[in-house]
């Protein structure tokens, strides 16, 4: 078997087409990987810069804060920062992490509109896409398939060899067998070796690169029965090679456009600016607002601060707050509307996933990754508890008149490198 | 003492009925000794064997037209049998149901006892063939061709035995570590031939052998053929060519119509010029 596998070897690499296409397959993969894992080691970077930077950043707002004790002041002005790390894998498939923040540096204000302002950064290069190695999966790889497998059993009828070479084997479905599983095979290592040493060096888990690995070859397959089955019609392999970049055309590109398309038609959410822009409006308006209402609005979602002194005079930061935070709470249902819309979308991709292959392994790449979706909600969500904690730190020295001294910004809440920022 | 045969030794040439799929060298075996005789006994198939191919009443419809109308034709070991016809007359259709690649409507055919159609890969293991066109791997060598399809068929041949091969085959020495894809067509021919010789079978398919090749090739290749005869191959010739059918065939077959029209044994003195005309008459009904 070894040997006739040796034979098969020889006979493809000494095919005109097919070292190139291998030495393109080794080299797409490698330069998907390498590209990937530099933009992750930009995210490493920036992380570890905000974090001296904070530090420098906290400083600045002591050295002029801390003089007049107020925690208003403290509060306003002094921002925390919170990333969320990529994951070992995420090299493989950036997913959202190029178009929603990684870092994001929060003040005790309004939340909602510091979280979702942050969709409009990077908005343009969610059009391109990013080159990764899960796109050279998904896109590329059925293409290189489609050109060793196009031709398999009508080029050697096209060169006259086919009944030659038929009589001549005793075991025909293995010769086919061995052919097929060759080219296969080459094109799954050309695309797992690179991800293997990608993984290796970003110190992902091996059941992680085992399952991304499984999914290469699950989705190799489904291209090679296609490829199988379109060249059973015994049409030449020029019509082949049509019909089945025409089923690549159809299956990667056309049906998952279409089907997102009307994924989003049936769940339309709004977008993340909108939320922003009406939870300012509301907190704009607290301005104009008396300061009583606002503030028995304010008692009636945190009772524990009614008993607290009266707020007088033109300003107080208890009141500012107060309206800060109900501007939050008036956007709720906005905010569990538009999280319950993406989350749909996200259901119905991941229904999509079973029935379109191309974006089955997209999703799951993104999902093995940790890149998705259910990451960057997961990294708001994080930051959400964050900013309550940043709140019920701050709130006593406000709602009490506390004086906020030099010492208590060292005891403000700072983001958990592994429960928060993973 | 050795079982070799001196000078005056009495010689007892025994035939039995072989089974059809053994090759003849395998009975070879030296008995006895009686005194000073050595009395060595060749074992051979006898004409009365089952024959290696053996098509019985095959009828074959392709489309909607019928190929073949009862076909019937029998080919022994060490025996070549060329089936001449002209075209559409069902040749090549008969070439393809031997290897199976096409089932008889009606009537029965075995090689080498075996329905190729129903038992593809045993009976393929029995067969040799040489197509028309030899279209081998341009980018192997002819050694390398050679291993490949060597393989395929579940062997693996020593370099010192394709060369032997080869040069029965006549390929000359310094072309067979080059790629082939600068070979003529008569060296592919050779090349093929090699595969043919090396495998060892007992029946070789050959379909239109000798279109293409130039006078002395042809020579060469009936010479071959002569070769494997008298290994006791059974030989299927398809061809268009009947002077070579003269030189090398047992039994020249006039194929039309899809049957048998007529079955000639070449002798020498055989007037060829009138069999070509016969062959023309045969051709044109």
């Amino acid at each position: 078997m070894t040997g006739l596998l040796g034979h098969e070897l020889r006979l493809l690499l000494r095919q005109r087409i097919a070292v190139p296409t291998l030495v393109l397959v080794l080299f797409l993969s490698a330069a998907a990987v390498w590209a990937g894992m530099a933009e992750v080691a930009r995210q490493h970077d920036i992380i570890a810069r905000i974090k001296p930077q904070q530090v420098e950043d906290v400083n600045a707002v002591r050295s002029w804060a801390s003089k007049d004790g107020d925690a208003g002041n403290a509060a306003y002005y002094t921002f925390h920062a919170t990333w969320d790390a990529p994951s070992p894998l995420a090299f493989a498939a950036l997913g959202q992490r190029d178009v929603a923040p990684f870092v994001l540096r929060v003040r005790a204000l309004a939340l909602e509109s510091q979280i979702n302002e942050g969709e409009n950064y990077n908005a343009e290069m969610a059009l391109p896409g990013r080159f990764d190695w899960a796109f050279v999966l998904t896109y590329l790889a059925p293409l290189f398939l489609i050109v060793l497998l196009h031709d398999l059993k009508s080029g050697e009828r096209e060169a006259g060899r086919l009944d030659f070479l038929r009589v001549s084997a005793i075991n025909e479905r293995g010769l086919w067998a061995r052919r097929i599983g060759l080219r296969v095979g080459l094109i799954a290592g050309g695309l797992i070796l690179p991800l293997i040493v990608g993984g290796v060096l970003s110190g992902a888990a091996a059941a992680d690169l085992l399952l991304l690995s499984a999914m290469v070859l699950l989705y190799l397959l489904f291209w090679t029965g296609l490829c199988l089955l379109l060249s059973r019609r015994g049409m030449g392999s020029v019509a082949n090679a049509a019909s089945l970049a025409g089923s690549w055309l159809t299956l990667t590109l056309i049906l998952p456009a279409l089907a997102l398309l009307a994924v989003n038609g049936a769940f339309p959410v709004r977008q993340g600016v909108e939320l922003t822009l009406a939870q300012r409006e509301a907190v704009h308006s607290g301005w104009d607002k008396p300061k009583a209402q606002t503030m028995e609005a304010f008692f009636r979602h945190h009772p524990e601060w009614r008993g607290t002194k009266p707020v007088e005079g033109g300003f107080h930061w208890k009141w500012y707050f107060a309206f800060q935070h109900l501007g939050d709470l008036s956007v709720a249902d906005q905010v569990r509307a538009y999280r319950h819309g993406l989350e749909a979308r996200d259901l119905w991709t991941e229904r999509l996933a079973f029935v379109l292959p191309a974006i089955g392994t997209q999703y799951l790449a993104h999902r093995i990754a940790r890149t998705d979706l259910t990451a960057q909600l997961a990294y708001q969500d994080r930051i959400r508890a964050f900013h309550k904690r940043l709140r019920s730190f701050y709130y006593p020295y406000i709602f009490n008149d506390v004086p906020f001294g030099e010492d208590d910004f060292g005891r403000a809440p700072l983001w958990l490198e592994d429960a928060e920022g993973r | 003492m050795s079982p070799e045969i001196a000078q005056n030794d009495i010689l007892y040439h025994v035939s039995l009925n072989a089974r059809p799929t053994e090759s003849i060298r395998q009975y070879n075996v030296a008995l006895t000794i009686c005194g000073n005789h050595a009395i060595k006994v060749f074992m051979t198939t006898a004409p009365t064997a089952a024959p290696r191919i053996s098509i019985k009443d095959v009828a074959l419809t392709r489309g909607a037209r019928p190929v073949l109308r009862g076909l019937s034709l029998a080919v022994h070991a060490g025996e070549v049998y060329a089936l001449l016809g002209g075209n559409g007359a069902g040749k090549s259709t008969t070439v393809a149901a031997l290897l199976g690649f096409l089932k008889p409507d009606a009537g029965q055919i075995l090689v080498a006892d075996i329905d190729p159609v129903e038992n593809a890969e045993r009976a393929r293991r029995e067969i040799a063939y040489l197509p028309e066109n030899v279209a081998l791997y341009d980018q192997l060598s002819a050694y390398e061709n050679i291993s490949y399809f060597m393989a395929l068929s579940g062997k693996e041949p020593s370099r010192d035995a394709m060369d032997a091969a080869l040069d029965d085959a006549g390929l000359q020495p310094e072309a067979r570590a080059l790629r082939i894809g600068g070979f003529s067509k008569g060296m592919r021919q050779k090349v093929a031939i090699a595969m043919a010789v090396l495998r060892d079978v007992p029946v070789l398919l050959l379909d239109e052998p000798t279109s293409g090749l130039d006078p002395r090739a042809t020579a060469d290749f009936n010479a071959l053929v002569t070769r494997l005869k008298a290994r006791g191959t059974a030989i299927l010739m398809v061809t268009h060519d009947l002077l070579g059918a003269a030189d090398c065939a047992d039994r020249i077959g006039f194929l039309a119509a899809g049957q048998i029209v007529e079955e000639v044994v070449p002798s020498k003195g055989m007037d060829v010029l009138a069999l070509h005309h016969r062959y023309g008459e045969v051709a044109a009904a």
